[in-house]
């Protein structure tokens, strides 16, 4: 090139050395002068102002197209992001803020000691977002355990599973109604689709343990007593298909987003007289996983009551212990 | 673009790759710690409740 100055040639020596570093030699075709037009012609940059013959020169198109290819990319890596974003960072968020409900709760009781009268009527301070019970699902394993809280905004389900307000409080007659996220936040619910029926869901709050069993699934309720129902779970606490007005409670459905009638005190039904209510458990969450199409609802009965009155000081209920 | 910002950054190759480090950085925490907390309740994946 007869253009080049003669202060360059000492430095070109050094160009393959500079190119390894991922210099200018990094992107090879946009190091010629015309590539950007406020390109500072500083000495250092001389060395490449000479491209390789047979690569053309950047023009507008080549840039535009290059441009484009990198947004594209960049669009690409966010998308990955967010899914990272939404299984393992919002997981993370939320094992905090579940922790500081659970401290809070278990401060609310042990400072709170219930006397003799009020073991009767169990006794809660139903906050927005704070929690007021436990709950437990032994066939998830002896670590699974989420303080609920009230309500069921986008901020409660982001410290655990959230009690639909309005609707029963464990152990009482009605529908004790309850949302938890199926992928992040916790992801409490994440293998509902999981449980069986007889499968124990254990709730406790401040003064009792309230056991409650998955109802029989639709495909299981026609020979139950000869099938599913003989199985040990299920016979010795006596669980099987309410009757009506539950014919349409089952164990496990999938439902549409907007149908509501799932949480009410009879799911699809009208409820008979107050006093003739059976107390029920219903969790919702997203189904399919990733996805807000549908709904994946649990039914489940209460099986049992147990006073903490009534255990020793820390022992828990048997049920507790099944797998 | 990116080859932009890096011939724009100020420096020897080192404090060059310590700039660039410190802007996906950046970038990084602008994204998981305010746009998709925003954009979340907006996008259709984790809707749990019914009714």
């Amino acid at each position: 090139m007869p253009e080049s100055p003669t202060e360059v040639i000492p430095r070109i020596e050094d160009e393959p050395e500079h190119g390894l570093y991922g210099g200018h030699g990094e992107y090879g075709d946009e190091d010629d002068p015309y590539y950007d037009h406020d390109y500072d012609h500083d000495e250092e940059l001389d060395a490449d102002e000479q491209p390789a013959p047979d690569v053309p020169a950047d023009g507008p198109v080549r840039k535009t197209v290059r441009t484009v290819g990198e947004l594209f990319i960049t669009a690409g890596l966010v998308m990955l992001l967010f899914v990272i974003y939404e299984v393992y960072v919002t997981d993370w968020i939320s094992a905090g803020k579940q922790a500081d409900a659970a401290a809070e709760l278990n401060k609310e009781w042990g400072s709170n000691t219930v006397g003799g009268d009020q073991q009767r009527s169990a006794h809660y301070s139903l906050a927005d977002g704070q929690g007021f019970a436990k709950l437990y699902i032994p066939t998830f394993g002896p670590d699974y355990k989420f303080t609920i809280v009230e309500g069921t905004t986008d901020a409660d389900l982001e410290i655990g599973p959230g009690h639909y307000k309005g609707t029963a409080l464990p152990g009482q007659q009605g529908n004790f109604a309850v949302a938890g996220h199926r992928v992040g936040k916790g992801a409490p619910f994440n293998d509902l689709d999981l449980l069986n029926s007889c499968d124990a869901i254990v709730i406790e709050t401040q003064t009792d343990w309230f056991v409650y069993r998955m109802l029989p699934k639709q495909d299981e309720i026609a020979g139950w007593a000869e099938g599913k129902g003989k199985a040990a779970k299920c016979a010795t606490n006596k669980v099987q298909p309410l009757g009506a007005p539950y014919d349409k409670t089952v164990g496990q459905e999938i439902v549409l987003p907007t149908q509501g009638a799932v949480i009410a005190p009879v799911p699809y039904g009208q409820p008979p007289s107050a006093g003739q209510q059976a107390a029920l458990l219903t969790l919702t969450t997203c189904h399919p996983q990733f996805s807000a199409k549908e709904r994946l609802i649990v039914h489940a009965v209460l099986s049992r009551q147990i006073p903490k009155a009534q255990l020793k000081a820390g022992e828990t209920p048997q049920e507790l212990k099944e797998r | 673009m990116y080859a932009w910002i890096w011939r724009h950054l100020p420096g020897p190759i080192a404090l060059r790759i310590a700039l660039a480090t410190l802007l996906v950085l950046a970038v990084l925490a602008l994204l998981m710690f305010v746009v998709f907390p925003w954009a979340e309740p907006k996008l259709p994946f984790n809707h749990v409740t019914t009714g």
